[in-house]
């Protein structure tokens, strides 16, 4: 509950940011702190140094393009993002968001901090690999775009690397997408969840089944062979105190099919809107 | 779209309404409350004072081969530590309330020689701000030979398993065999016997919302401790703390003001309430205590872990129950701390809320190497009234009886009321039936299976179930004799001193120690009726000090009990001072005779002659400043102090037999859930609760008790588990993992009651606010009952997240192999 | 102190309930602990380690946040409303006078915070329905209560 001391800076632009943490590989960014500053409470990780984020303007907005892009500040918090008009692009999102804990979290945690912390319960990590978003990243070398099929490296690992910043989420407009969980109470921490995009082609991923959301992409919308594509990916989901390995896996198979069935009904009203 | 229904019964009023008993007065407490100015023992500071940070085992079984604070204790700002080394000279074991072999345990304040659990405090650290002991606790460096732990109480007693506790020989640290009744005959008259392999009761607490905690000072001229802390039963801590510390009881001040929920879990603190006092004197600075959540998680009152084995049900044809045999199997964890009292506190409702009355348990506590339990909301009877309710549905569900009618043929009947179980417990008053025809109405029980064909139409498994359970309140401690027929304890007591001051405030101080149960509401509604004043001008003491003395020996907030005990001894001392009021007055108008005084609106006066009246202040500035020329043996002090004692005798220790509780108030709860077979996933989609506690002297307040023992029950049965594993690490030691109910997590709620006014008491009130866990019931029912189309499998465990009801749905077999029944 | 600039401990200004207060604190503390231990306002709780139960709710700039997930530092320079400036004197809010009315709460010790989450609801949803009500106070436990009646309290001061 009491952190270990700790060095601090608030920085007012991107490129100060980032030279503060190419010049200290003990700095951490500190974006809404709802996860960091837990870690740091339980004393499971204790970096040298914080970089507060929240003063760069840079990282901030939602914009909407003439084009239907939607571009999004790594720092835009849940709430903003579940309130942002420009957003109601992409409807899944801010439907996401909305599930995402309670409004004091909402209110302070970001897009950004979900994905570079990239728990495997997290809602954002399998909704962003089944949109196909990408990630911009900014570094000492300048930027760089990384789809969210490649971003997600491990447990608490992404393509971020030491240095780096990640500033901006990018996704198309669309309105073709589900999502389904079973969560530890209502609106809690996911036991298995999963996200499914039919903008095109069908996109599936999987939370809380592996280290990183696991992408399906059956040949079909057809739930037979959305089960299958599930039992081919030969999951070894982790076992806990929630939930055993094979409960995980039948969920993933259940919760794929209901994401989908959600996805294709969003589709079939947005024709009709 | 949720909608939630208050819809209370009509209350049966036998005698003309007082004036503030029966009423929602606005608490006292709230404006205080509400603006964030209660006193909690985190909010109270000492200059100087001195922040403990304990260092807690990672480890649950191992020798500790050394110790060494030097590195911790070089840190500037750090002013001391304290080992178990320290401790084990400086003060004895604590008392132990069992007989052999748990009477043999040596329980310190900090672990001496050996951890037993995760989470054991080992050492303390003290330093000048709260983060300075946490990063110097880090400096402590503890040198472990660790030994296989014991994490499921069904191996304690193999005889390879290593012992946890040497000194008791072993892991048995209590058993005793309960029999009344004919057991044969019972089995020889039954048609049918229901057997029942094995039930299971699982871990977890009521987690109040403030943890542990105290700020001790000493006084080193003349010896006095004061603790602030929110220890719920100073009484206890005084008798387990006075004698390890070789201290007379007085030396120990235990004071509280605000407590942040209770429950039973704030009982057993006095190992760190030790702690902090040898603290205090050591460093000659006040220590402050704050226990963190996951300390409290992992170290400190978890609710009694129980398996029902090898239960035997003896039954006739037409559902009538003739008894049942068992054996209980009871996890305490790493030590006996309010334990094994669970051992016999559970036989108050021996025949749960039925009528058979041939019963044998045997009953088997051991330790194993998790925290140790102690009290939890419902101790000890939660467990079997849970027991008897799974006998009920298993017995109903396996013969083809239905649980209404079941239930309406076994439960104790209205007319037998005063009704003697066959252990010799007295249930004063009830109506079980009525109770439960009352929650079937609320939810709609005729139209159950249109609505379950309209759930399945959307993929859905409907269930309805029923829970009765029983809040038994006010103890007999004499019943800790059939623990230990040593122990010198029997009966109960509570004390009130009620006072008129020298201006006429009418100062009310209490023994007990609240934790948002309203006792100085509720207590100033009882004076003010006695005295006819206005109720705003009774000033009750917020909280417990021993330096008011106005307590006894076994005060404090627990057992359902304060509307009993508490407002008994408020009672007896207010008749004491309207009693002196009208002595004095009769003095005052020269011989008047009392029976022809009355007190009204604050006054005392002449029935025929209102005109000729004293103001209160006018009495108590008469006695207090004014009172020269009274009659020499007037004996008016205007300061009353009452022990209420409630009458109990001595239990037979040899037949178990005798009254162990003076009140039984009751609860039937009727839960409706709707189960998604493809995942196992459930939701309550209805609920009823209706309660019986008596006379209620301020109807929300129980209310509200009843609606929060409501919603710990449903958390317990879905979510809330202290679950280990093989390792004895604690997997849910925060509410992350255990997950408490939250806002969206409710059921809409509908609510009901009777009044079955206890014959017993003073006032009519009966003991209430654990509740007895009659969610858990009725839920293991209703999960039950979804089943019984899918697969028929039997709820075995009070414990039934969503991953078990999966399991139950793809392997009933599993449980219903658990079941069997044979022709008599 | 410049934002760029690392440092352990640095002077922070926060006003709090319309008084401003200038202290030096370390980096590490969080908010919470400063509002109870250094500024002795100790009206807001603590009831758990993982930034679950919202005991420690407050207002922070207008926005509804837990104070044991946040540094102090991070509230330099904001404005920060507790349960301690609810009142106008000695007027209670009418949230703090339909808890009591409707019996909302029991120890107290979760509702300094719930009380300011249901501020900020009835702020940003003047008549919440009574599922807008349990998504705004998701974030805080009460264990005594049930919320039933939590429910019934912002519902009533709702319509006021």
């Amino acid at each position: 509950m009491l952190l270990r001391e700790v060095g601090y800076a608030r920085p007012g632009s991107l490129g100060e940011a980032i030279e503060l943490l190419v010049a200290d590989d003990g700095a951490r960014a500190l974006a809404g702190g709802q996860t960091l500053i837990n870690v740091m409470k339980a004393r499971a990780s204790s970096p040298d140094t914080l970089i507060d984020l929240s003063r760069i303007e840079e990282l901030k907005g939602i914009d909407l393009d003439a084009d239907g892009t939607l571009r999004i500040g790594a720092m835009a918090t849940y709430t903003e993002i579940l309130e942002s008009s420009e957003a109601r692009a992409r409807p899944i999102l801010g439907d996401v968001c909305a599930q995402i804990a309670d409004v004091q979290v909402r209110n302070r945690g970001t897009i950004g901090g979900n994905i570079c912390t990239n728990d495997p319960t997290n809602h954002l990590p399998p909704l962003l690999v089944a949109l196909d978003a990408q990630m911009t990243i900014h570094g000492a070398g300048g930027e760089r775009t990384v789809s969210a099929t490649d971003f997600f490296l491990g447990v608490y690992m992404t393509a971020v690397g030491q240095g780096e910043l990640l500033t901006a989420i990018t996704v198309p407009a669309g309105r073709a997408d589900g999502f389904a969980a079973v969560t530890l109470g209502v609106e809690g921490t996911c036991i298995v969840s999963a996200a499914a995009s039919v903008n095109g082609g069908v996109r599936i991923a999987l939370g809380c089944v592996d280290a990183v959301p696991v992408l399906l992409e059956p040949a079909t919308a057809d739930a037979d062979a959305v089960r299958a594509a599930v039992r081919d990916a030969n999951l070894d989901p982790p076992s806990d105190v929630h939930a055993s390995s094979e409960y995980r896996s039948h969920l993933a198979e259940v919760l794929a099919v209901r994401a989908l069935d959600s996805a294709s009904e969003n589709r079939v009203s947005e024709k009709r809107s | 779209m949720t909608t939630t229904t208050i819809a209370p019964a009509q209350v049966e009023v036998e005698a003309p309404a007082e004036q503030y008993k029966g009423q929602n007065v606005p608490r006292k407490e709230d404006r205080r409350l509400v603006q964030g100015q209660g006193v909690f023992v985190d909010d109270v500071k000492r200059h100087g004072m001195g922040y403990i940070h304990f260092v807690r085992s990672p480890y649950a079984h191992a020798h500790i081969s050394s110790i060494d604070v030097s590195k911790a204790e070089e840190i500037g700002g750090v002013y001391g530590t304290l080992t178990g080394e320290e401790v084990a000279v400086l003060t004895d074991p604590f008392f132990q309330i069992s007989s052999v072999p748990g009477a043999n345990l040596k329980d310190f304040a900090l672990a001496v020689g050996k951890v037993r659990y995760v989470g054991e405090a080992i050492v303390a650290v003290v330093a000048e701000t709260r983060e300075l002991a946490r990063d110097a606790s880090e400096l402590v460096e503890i040198e472990y030979e660790p030994i296989t732990p014991i994490t499921d109480a069904r191996q304690a007693l193999a005889t390879d398993a290593p012992s946890i506790h040497e000194d008791a020989g072993g892991n048995l640290m209590w058993e005793g065999t309960y029999e009344w009744g004919d057991l044969d005959a019972a089995f020889a008259e039954a048609d049918k016997i229901v057997k029942i392999d094995e039930l299971h009761f699982h871990r977890f607490n009521s987690t109040p919302l403030e943890t542990n905690g105290a700020l001790v000072e000493y006084n080193r001229g003349t010896g006095q401790w004061t603790i602030h802390t929110n220890n719920q039963f100073p009484g206890f801590a005084a008798i387990m703390m006075g004698p390890a510390m070789r201290t007379g009881l007085d030396k120990l001040r235990f004071v509280t003001q605000d407590i942040g929920g209770g429950f039973g879990n704030k009982i057993t603190s006095h190992p760190q309430l030790v702690a902090c006092c040898l603290l205090a004197r050591k460093l000659g600075r006040a220590v402050q205590w704050t226990e963190w959540r996951t300390d409290f998680h992992s170290s400190m009152s978890h609710g009694n872990e129980r398996w029902f084995q090898d239960t035997e049900v003896a039954v006739k044809n037409d559902g009538t129950l003739l008894g049942f045999r068992t054996k209980a199997l009871d996890d305490a964890g790493a030590w006996l701390r309010y334990e094994p009292l669970g051992g016999v506190i559970w036989a108050q409702v021996t025949p749960g809320m039925y009528r058979w009355r041939h019963i044998r348990l045997e009953f088997t506590q051991v330790a194993t190497n998790k925290a140790p339990v102690s009290p939890n909301r419902g101790y000890s009877r939660m467990q079997h009234l849970w027991f008897t309710e799974r006998i009920i549905d298993i017995v109903a569900q396996e013969l083809e009886l239905d649980p209404v009618e079941i239930r309406k043929r076994n439960y104790i009947r209205t007319e037998e009321m005063p009704y003697e179980t066959p252990n010799g417990c007295v249930y004063d008053s009830g109506d079980y039936a009525k109770m439960l025809d009352l929650g079937l109405d609320l939810i709609g029980w005729d139209e159950r299976e249109a609505r379950r064909a309209e759930a399945a139409s959307r993929g859905k498994l409907l269930g309805v179930g029923i829970g009765s359970t029983l809040d038994s309140g006010t103890n007999n401690f004499g019943q800790s004799r059939m623990i230990n027929p040593e122990l010198q304890f029997s009966g109960n007591n509570e004390v009130a001193t009620v006072k008129l001051d020298i201006f006429g405030e009418i100062v009310v101080t209490l023994g007990t120690t609240p934790q948002g149960q309203g006792h100085e509401t509720t207590a100033a509604q009882v004076v003010a009726d006695i005295l006819k004043c206005s109720w705003e001008d009774v000033h009750v003491r917020a909280g417990h000090d021993s330096y008011w003395n106005s307590h006894a020996g076994f005060s404090g907030t627990y057992a359902s009990q304060f509307a009993v005990t508490g407002l008994s001894a408020v009672k007896g001392a207010t008749d004491m001072l309207a009693a002196e009021i009208k002595k004095l007055a009769s003095a005052v108008f020269g011989g008047v005779p009392e029976e022809a005084l009355e007190l009204a609106e604050g006054t005392v006066r002449i029935k025929d002659n209102p005109d000729a009246a004293l103001p209160f202040m006018a009495c108590g500035a008469i006695i207090n400043a004014n009172n020269a020329g009274l009659p020499e043996d007037l004996g008016v002090t205007l300061n009353c102090r009452y022990v209420y004692r409630p009458p109990f005798e001595v239990p037979d220790v040899e037949k178990k037999f005798g009254n162990l509780t003076l009140t039984y108030a009751a609860q039937v709860h009727v839960a409706v859930v709707e189960v998604d077979p493809e995942t196992g996933y459930y939701d309550i989609v209805d609920y009823a609760a209706v309660d019986d506690c008596g006379k209620r002297i301020n109807p929300q307040i129980v209310e509200g008790q009843v609606m929060g023992a409501t919603a710990q029950a449903l958390g317990a049965v879905v979510h809330e588990q202290f679950v280990y594993d093989e390792d004895g690490n604690l997997l849910t030691p925060n509410f992350y993992d255990y997950h408490v109910p939250h806002a969206l997590d409710m059921p809409p709620l509908k609510t009901g009651n009777i009044e079955s006014p206890s014959p017993f008491t003073a006032l009519g009130t009966k003991g209430m606010g654990e509740g007895g866990g009659a969610g858990i019931h009725a839920v293991c029912a209703a999960v039950q009952d979804a089943l019984r189309a899918h697969g028929g499998a039997i709820v075995a465990d009070s414990a039934n997240p969503y991953h078990k009801v999966w399991d139950m749905l793809r392997h009933p077999e599993e449980t219903k192999k658990l079941v069997s029944v044979v022709d008599a | 102190m410049e934002a760029g600039t690392v440092s352990s401990a640095r002077s922070i200004s926060v006003t709090i309930n319309g008084t401003t207060y200038e202290r030096e604190v370390e980096a590490r503390k969080l908010l919470v602990h400063f509002i109870r231990d250094d500024l002795d306002l100790t009206g807001s709780h603590i009831g758990c380690d993982t930034g679950n139960c919202g005991a420690c709710s407050v207002i922070v700039d207008g926005t509804l946040v837990k104070s044991c997930m946040m540094l102090a530092v991070q509230a330099d320079g904001s404005t920060v409303e507790t349960v301690e400036g609810l009142a106008d004197g000695e007027e209670l809010s009418k949230l703090q006078q339909a808890f009591s009315s409707h019996h909302a709460l029991q120890c107290g010790y979760c509702t300094p915070g719930m009380l300011m989450s249901a501020t900020a609801l009835l702020r940003s949803n003047p008549k919440p329905s009574e599922d807008e009500i349990k998504k705004g106070l998701q974030g805080n436990i009460c264990r005594c209560t049930g919320y039933w009646n939590i429910f019934a309290a912002v519902k009533a001061a709702s319509s006021e």
